[in-house]
């Protein structure tokens, strides 16, 4: 089995950074090589990627479960690649360091089986680290790049409008606290 | 003839040799000029180092090297020379033969002392005619190198290319010394893994990672993106080129000569029909490998020569593609000469021997000119559920399944026969012969197995009583496709050119300033001869001659070794 674990601080409060990751769709926009996410339910999900390993670049379907959704927090999932004997699972976790910063920490293991799992894990142990601080790295990225633009659209809080905008971006970001979604 | 002029305005870059293509011919090339005192810079089309050369197994042919006399092995040039003459069938020129392998060793040795290159023999692993003809060595002549550590490369690293077809973690030791490809379930992927993770490469890929480095430790100028347009002549010799880079003209002076290194035409289908007499080619390299060679020194005057040649087959896994975005073809050298396993026609008939890819691979384009047709072709390798469960089948792993489109699945023969339109009796037939061989495994037909090589590259060491033959009776039976696939871009035809690989003009005279390396260069050392590793040790060896010429110090061996042998 092999398994990375990848860390990064983003300048979001948490709440917001729980509104980009709560759709599965925008975890597989920033894997690298994938090319489409086809959403079957509110658990699963049939992701195809294209994977470059060593000059090779291979197009895999991967089925991935969402096996806990927990606003804000925590998300654990797993995964199968279609064809080939290799499964996997991972965890997202998200803790509050400041109303305005989010410590991001995502776990990926990956396991082969059968009597090839050697080969699969052999591939994949400097392939893993590295789409998990990619994807990490692009999450941060994405949602610092929501964040900016919401801040810029906004404005500062100078008048009348501008009051009601902020009590409307509070109460949005209260109910995506309770009930997960925006 | 009259040589061009076509000199630019103003140079935009100046030296002494300039190599185009960054394989181990151009490579070579440039860094021997550099240390001759010539300076040197690699213009390289692509945006990655390398060429195909990363692509290879890594192997260099080297008769009579250091290493295997080290060892013990009885070997010499004159055994090598003799050994590739015979197999050349006069569609060589033996002074070309003979060069090669006397400098093949020199040029060895010069760039381990240069370079830091670190080769070893690859034990027990035989010359392709061993027991078969003589002066074929049991061991010694086929050289790899230890892992290079890429992380040396600095910047280049991630720009110097690796293969997407071997499994460049490992070397030759590492896979055959447990039993080779069709026992990878056997191999080390905890060191796979290590090597993987740390990128030390190995291979074709670690081969040309040497000689990457041997340019970078010499601060020779390495220009990728740069497609080179045409020779530049100034009435009297070639000077210099035209190139393209980013979009602009860039005008590049090589006061002492040009290498032409930029391998072969595979991708170029026009060329494979005219030149190869091959059709429909499917291809294991990237798209560049076009015939640049050609359209550059054509225009020059410069004289091509064409050898037998064979074509290969191979198949595509679906899913499985080059970084390019093109489909990645695999070779069928490997799993069709494995037990269990058979290659048949439409006709349901076996047409050669599986094991040695030599042999089979003439039949494939034979034409039968009765009918005007080719009765070999089209073909698939035919395979039961013993093979599946114990061996790979390119990138399809012991035990799984073939992926949708790469193959047929059937519960009997005859039903697997009427799903690929070969007549169902027929294929039943071969198949039932082919197992009455297995029982004493000989192949009256094909001769299937008498090659030792077959055995160490295609077999499987642990099938008693041997390694190439194996029954096909375990249902279900299954049956791939195979299709035309170019020689990984070793081909029929090339530039000519003489012991200094000067390229020669149709009027038999050198062009000066005009230097050929590698499969740019018509293969007349080797004639109707194909060894592994010759290829490598041809670009190598190549390099090293033609900047030695360049930079006023031209070998004469060869005058002495004819002398010597009363050639």
């Amino acid at each position: 089995m092999i398994e990375t674990q990848q860390m990064i601080s983003i300048d979001a409060a948490i709440d917001q950074v729980w509104g980009y990751v709560n759709d599965i769709r925008q975890w597989a926009s920033l894997v690298p090589g994938c090319r489409d996410c086809a959403v079957i339910n509110a658990q699963d999900s049939r992701w195809t990627l294209k994977v470059g390993v060593g000059g090779l670049v291979r197009t895999v379907n991967v089925m991935v479960h969402v096996d806990a959704w927990d606003a804000p927090q925590q998300v654990q999932f797993s995964y199968r690649l279609e064809g080939d004997p290799v499964v996997g699972s991972g965890s997202y976790v998200a803790s509050r360091r400041a109303a305005q910063a989010t410590d991001v920490t995502l776990m990926v293991r990956v396991e082969g089986s059968g009597p090839m799992s050697p080969l699969w894990e052999a591939m994949s142990r400097p392939l893993l680290p590295q789409l998990a601080k990619s994807f990490i790295v692009q999450l941060k990225t994405e949602i610092e790049k929501a964040a900016h633009a919401r801040a810029a659209q906004d404005g500062p809080v100078t008048d009348g409008r501008s009051g009601l905008r902020l009590l409307g971006r509070r109460l949005r970001e209260l109910w995506r606290t309770l009930f997960g979604c925006a | 003839m009259q040589m061009i002029r076509n000199l630019p305005a103003k140079w935009d870059l100046e030296a002494n040799l300039v190599s185009i293509g960054s394989g181990i011919g151009g490579l070579a090339a440039a860094i021997a000029a550099h240390d001759l005192g010539a300076n040197a810079l690699v213009l390289e089309r692509c945006g990655e180092l390398g060429g195909v050369t990363a692509l290879s197994l890594g192997e260099l042919w080297v008769a009579g090297n250091h290493h295997a006399l080290a060892l013990g092995l009885v070997d010499s040039t004159d055994s090598g020379f003799r050994y590739l003459r015979r197999l050349a069938m006069n569609y060589g020129e033996d002074a070309a033969t003979l060069n090669n392998v006397v400098h093949a060793r020199i040029a060895l040795k010069y760039f381990e002392e240069k370079i830091g290159l670190e080769a070893r023999v690859i034990r027990h692993c035989p010359d392709y005619y061993y027991g078969v003809t003589e002066d074929a060595a049991p061991e010694g002549r086929l050289l790899e190198v230890l892992p290079f550590p890429a992380g040396t490369l600095g910047d280049w690293q991630s720009r110097t290319r690796v293969s997407p077809l071997v499994p460049y973690g490992l070397t030759h030791e590492d896979m055959f010394g447990r039993g080779g490809v069709a026992n990878m379930r056997n191999w080390d992927y905890g060191l796979m893994a290590e090597r993987l993770t740390t990128d030390q490469r190995c291979l074709g890929a670690g081969l040309a990672a040497y000689f990457v480095k041997g340019a970078l430790d010499r601060g020779i100028p390495l220009h990728v993106g740069t497609d080179v347009q045409e020779l530049i002549g100034d009435g009297a010799r070639i000077v210099g080129v035209r190139a393209i880079r980013d979009g602009k003209e860039l005008f590049v002076k090589a006061s002492r000569g040009v290498v032409l290194a930029v391998s072969s035409y595979e991708r170029n289908a026009n060329y494979n029909k005219t030149l190869g007499q091959q059709l429909d080619l499917q291809s294991m390299v990237f798209p560049s490998i076009d015939g640049a060679n050609f359209r550059l020194a054509g225009p020059v005057g410069a004289r091509i020569a064409r050898v037998p040649d064979i074509t290969s087959l191979g198949f595509h896994v679906p899913g499985e593609e080059q970084a390019s975005g093109d489909p990645l073809w695999r070779s069928a050298l490997q799993p069709i000469g494995l037990p269990h396993t058979i290659v048949v026609n439409r006709m349901g008939k076996r047409f050669g021997n599986e094991a040695f890819y030599r042999a089979i691979l003439y039949a494939v384009d034979i034409i039968d000119g009765g009918t005007q047709s080719h009765p070999n072709f089209p073909c698939w390798a035919i395979f039961d559920s013993q093979a599946r469960e114990k061996y790979p089948f390119g990138s399809v792993m012991p035990g799984q399944d073939l992926p949708e489109g790469l193959g047929v699945k059937a519960a009997t023969v005859m039903e697997l026969g009427r799903k690929i339109g070969v007549q169902p009796q027929a294929l039943a037939d071969t198949i039932g012969a082919f197992n009455g061989y297995c029982q004493n495994s000989e192949d009256p037909e094909f001769r299937r197995g008498t090659h030792p090589w077959s055995a160490w590259m295609c077999g499987d060491p642990y099938q008693k009583p041997h390694p190439n033959f194996g029954t096909l009776v375990q249902p279900p039976f299954y049956a791939v496709e195979l299709h035309r696939l170019g020689g990984s871009a070793i081909p029929a035809a090339g530039v000519v050119s003489d012991h200094h690989c000067r390229a020669i003009g149709w009027d038999e005279r050198p062009i000066e300033g005009l230097y050929v390396a590698g499969n740019s260069a018509a293969r007349l050392e080797t004639g109707a001869a194909m060894q592994s590793g010759v290829s490598n040790a041809r670009g190598m060896t190549h390099g090293y001659l033609a900047a030695r010429h360049a930079a006023g110090h031209p070998s004469d061996l060869l005058r002495k070794e004819i002398e010597r042998l009363g050639l």
